[in-house]
C-alpha cells in the first residue's frame, strides 16, 4: 500500500487541523460552532475509515518508520472518539472560554495527530517527535485561560516538568542508539543477545521510561498531574487524562513486547513496583481532597497503577485488560469532565460544596456524576468494574509464577476499597450535599453537552454488560503485538 | 592530544552548565545566561572532536547566537530582580544532588559492565549533505512532524501572549 495511504488517518486529521485554523481566519463569530461540528463530524468520518483498514499482519511506511498493525488501530481509534469528546466538550463550553476558539480547536487536533503517530511509531525518532508534538500541545492547551492564574501556573509546571521528562526521553534514545547503532524497532528487536545485554541499553531504556511514565502519570513521575489537572481548563484536563495516559501506554507496550523483550523480566519488578506506589500513591493522597478536578488528578495516579498491573503480568491477558481497562476509563473520564465543565461554568467552583443540590438544579448532571463515579470506583455492572476484574483477574493468574502479584493484588484490593469512600463522598455531595447559600436555580446544559453525556453514559454501562466485542477487539490488538 | 581536548571541554561543559544554575558567586540571571553560552559553546567543542563539523557550526550559530541572544532579551526586560534575593531551599538542593548521585551511579554501573568496542571509532564526517540527505529521506517522516510542532509553537505563542480583543 501507497505510504501516504497507510498513514491517512494522521494525514486527515492533520488536514482538518489546518482548516480549522484557516477558515477561523474568515469566518463570523456565530459560525465558530459550526466550525467545531464539522471538525467533529470530520473526525467521525476518519474514526469510520479506521475501519476500512484491514491490516494483513503488520504493515510499514516510511522504510519503517512507520507501522500499522490491529494494535495501532485500536489506539487511533481510541485517541478519535476522545478527541471528539473532547472537540464537543470544547464548543459546548465555548462561551467559558477565553477566545481563540478555532485555535483551540485545531491544537486538540494536533494534539491528537501527535497520539495517533504515537500509537504507530516504529522508530525512536517518530517516537519522540510525535511524544513532543503531543507535549508541546498541551502546554498551549493547558496555559489557554491566561486570565486565570490557576491556568497559568499549570502550564508553568507542566512545561517545567515536561522540559525534564523530555530531556531524559532524548537521553535514552541517544544511549540506545549508542549501545545499539540504530534506533528502527525491527533492528532493535532483532539483536544479537550480547548487544541486548549491555547495560548502556537498559540505562537508555530505563530513561525512555521515565519519558513514558511521566506521560502515564504513574509514580515517581506523577508530581505534576494534580496541579495540572485542577488548573487545566476541564476540556484539557479531559484530553490529558484519556489521551495523552494511553500516548505514554501505547508506546510502552509497545517498546516492551515489540522492540526490545529483553526488557521483560528486566523491568518485571520495576513495572510491579511502580504499579503499586501508583495503586498506593494516588488512593492516599486523594483521600483529602475537596476540588473534583484534583480528586480525579489523584484519581488518575491510581488508575496508572491498575493499568500498570495489566501491563505487568507480560501476558496477552494481561495487556487485554489493559486496553479494555482504558476503553472503560475514557468513557467514565469524559463523562466526569463533562458534568465538571458545567458546573464550573455555571457555579464558578469545582469543590464538594459546590455540587451540593446538583441532584436538583440539574438532574441529568448529577446521574452523569454518579455513573462516572460509580464506574471509577469498580462497581458493577458498569464499565470500571469490568476493567479492575480483568487486571486483577490476569494478576491473579500471573500469581502462580510470580508470587509477587499477590501482594500487588492486596494492594489493588485494598486501593478499591478505600477509593469507595471518596468516590462516594462526591456521590453523596451530589445528592445529600447541603446546598449553601448559593443561588439554586436549574443548570441548563447545552444540547451538544447533553448528547456527549448521555452517550459517554451509554457506552459505560454497555461497556460493562457486553464487554466482549471490545475484550475481542483488545485481543486481536495484543495478538498483533506477538503477544500469547 | 584529542583525549586532553576531550577532558578540557567536558570538564568546561561540567562546570559551565553547573555554574549556570548554582553561582556561589553571582545570583544575576545574566551571568547564569552568559554561563549557558560557555556551556554551549564547550559542547560545540566536543562535536569538533566527533568530526561533527556541520553540527558544531549550527551549536554555535542557533543556539549561542539566537537563541541565546533572545534569553538575554527576555531577562534583560524582565529585569528579574525577585530572582537574585531568592535562596536555595535545603531540600531541594539535597533532593537535586541525590538525583545526580543516583544518575551518576547508574551511569557508572551500566559503562563498566559495558566492554569497549575494539575497532577505531569510525570517523563520520557530518557534513550538511549527509545530514540533509538523511533528514529527507530515512528521516522525512519525523522532520515533516516537526514542521506540524513548529505550527503548534507559533500559534501558541501567538494565542498566549497576544492583547485583549476588544
Amino acid at each position: 500500500m501507497n505510504d501516504v495511504v497507510l498513514m491517512g488517518l494522521e494525514v486527515a486529521v492533520l488536514v482538518t487541523g489546518l482548516a480549522v485554523l484557516l477558515l477561523d481566519l474568515w469566518i463570523t463569530p456565530d459560525q465558530r460552532r459550526l466550525l467545531g461540528f464539522g471538525a467533529i463530524a470530520t473526525l467521525g468520518v476518519i474514526f469510520s475509515a479506521s475501519f476500512a483498514y484491514l491490516p494483513d499482519g503488520t504493515q510499514y511506511a516510511f522504510g519503517g518508520m512507520y507501522a500499522l498493525d490491529e494494535f495501532a488501530l485500536y489506539f487511533k481509534r481510541f485517541f478519535l472518539i476522545a478527541g471528539m469528546f473532547v472537540l464537543l466538550l470544547s464548543v459546548g463550553t465555548s462561551n467559558a472560554e477565553e477566545g481563540g476558539q478555532g485555535e483551540y480547536l485545531s491544537l486538540s487536533l494536533f494534539a491528537l495527530a501527535g497520539m495517533m503517530f504515537c500509537a504507530s511509531a516504529a522508530n525512536l525518532a517518530l517516537l519522540f517527535v510525535s511524544l513532543e508534538l503531543v507535549t508541546v500541545t498541551f502546554y498551549v492547551l493547558v496555559g489557554f485561560q491566561r486570565r486565570r492564574l490557576a491556568s497559568l501556573e499549570a502550564a508553568i509546571k507542566y512545561l517545567i516538568i515536561g522540559a525534564l521528562s523530555s530531556a531524559f526521553l532524548v537521553y535514552g534514545i541517544a544511549l540506545i542508539y549508542g549501545a545499539t547503532g540504530t534506533l528502527d524497532f525491527r533492528q532493535l528487536a532483532s539483536l544479537p543477545a550480547a548487544v541486548m545485554e549491555s547495560r548502556i541499553l537498559w540505562l537508555g531504556a530505563l530513561f525512555l521510561f521515565v519519558g513514558l511514565g511521566f506521560k502515564m502519570a504513574a509514580v515517581p513521575f506523577q508530581i505534576w498531574a494534580p496541579d495540572v489537572y485542577q488548573g487545566a481548563p476541564p476540556s484539557t484536563t479531559a484530553f490529558l487524562a484519556v489521551g495523552s495516559k494511553a500516548a505514554g501506554f501505547v508506546l510502552l507496550l509497545r517498546v516492551l513486547h515489540q522492540t526490545l523483550p529483553v526488557l521483560e523480566t528486566r523491568w518485571l519488578h520495576l513495572l510491579m513496583g511502580i504499579a503499586g506506589l501508583s495503586i498506593a500513591y494516588g488512593v492516599l493522597c486523594a483521600i483529602p481532597q475537596r476540588s473534583l478536578k484534583r480528586l480525579l488528578g489523584y484519581s488518575s495516579i491510581a488508575n496508572a497503577g491498575y493499568l500498570l498491573i495489566g501491563v505487568a503480568t507480560l501476558s496477552a491477558a494481561g495487556a487485554t485488560a489493559a486496553l479494555y481497562y482504558l476503553a472503560g476509563y475514557l468513557y467514565t473520564v469524559l463523562a466526569a469532565f463533562i458534568v465538571i465543565a458545567v458546573v464550573l461554568q455555571h457555579t464558578g467552583r469545582d469543590d464538594f460544596d459546590g455540587l451540593a443540590g446538583l441532584h436538583q438544579r440539574s438532574p441529568l448532571l448529577a446521574a452523569g456524576l454518579t455513573f462516572a463515579m460509580v464506574s471509577l470506583a469498580g462497581i458493577p455492572p458498569l464499565a470500571g468494574f469490568f476493567g479492575k476484574f480483568l487486571v486483577l483477574k490476569a494478576a491473579l493468574a500471573a500469581g502462580a509464577e510470580h508470587p509477587g502479584f499477590y501482594w500487588l493484588l492486596g494492594i489493588a484490593i485494598v486501593g478499591v476499597v478505600i477509593s469507595l469512600y471518596y468516590y462516594f463522598g462526591v456521590v453523596r455531595a451530589v445528592y445529600w450535599g447541603a446546598p449553601g447559600e448559593q443561588p439554586a436555580g436549574p443548570i441548563r446544559v447545552e444540547w451538544p453537552l447533553q448528547v456527549a453525556l448521555y452517550l459517554a453514559m451509554v457506552a459505560i454501562l454497555w461497556l460493562g454488560v457486553m464487554p466482549n466485542q471490545i475484550t475481542n477487539l483488545a485481543e486481536l490488538a495484543v495478538k498483533s503485538l506477538g503477544l500469547r | 592530544m584529542e583525549a586532553v581536548f576531550f577532558y578540557l571541554f567536558a570538564a568546561a561543559t561540567l562546570l559551565c552548565g553547573f555554574l549556570v544554575i548554582a553561582n556561589p558567586v553571582s545570583r544575576n540571571p545574566v551571568t547564569s545566561a552568559m554561563f549557558l553560552v560557555l556551556t554551549i559553546v564547550s559542547l560545540a567543542g566536543l562535536f569538533v572532536l566527533l568530526h561533527a563539523f556541520f553540527l558544531a557550526a549550527v551549536q554555535i550559530l542557533v543556539y549561542a547566537g539566537a537563541v541565546m541572544v533572545l534569553f538575554l532579551f527576555v531577562i534583560m526586560l524582565l529585569d528579574l530582580q525577585a530572582e537574585e534575593r531568592r535562596s536555595f531551599k535545603k531540600l531541594a538542593l539535597a533532593g537535586g544532588g541525590l538525583a545526580v548521585v543516583v544518575i551518576a551511579l547508574l551511569a557508572r554501573a551500566a559503562v563498566r559492565e559495558s566492554p569497549l568496542g575494539t575497532a577505531a571509532p569510525p570517523m563520520v564526517e557530518g557534513s550538511p549533505r549527509a545530514l540533509g540527505k538523511l533528514l529527507f529521506t530515512e528521516y522525512l517522516l519525523p522532520f515533516e512532524i516537526l514542521s506540524v510542532l513548529l505550527l503548534v509553537a507559533m500559534v501558541g505563542v501567538i494565542l498566549l501572549s497576544r492583547k485583549e480583543a476588544k
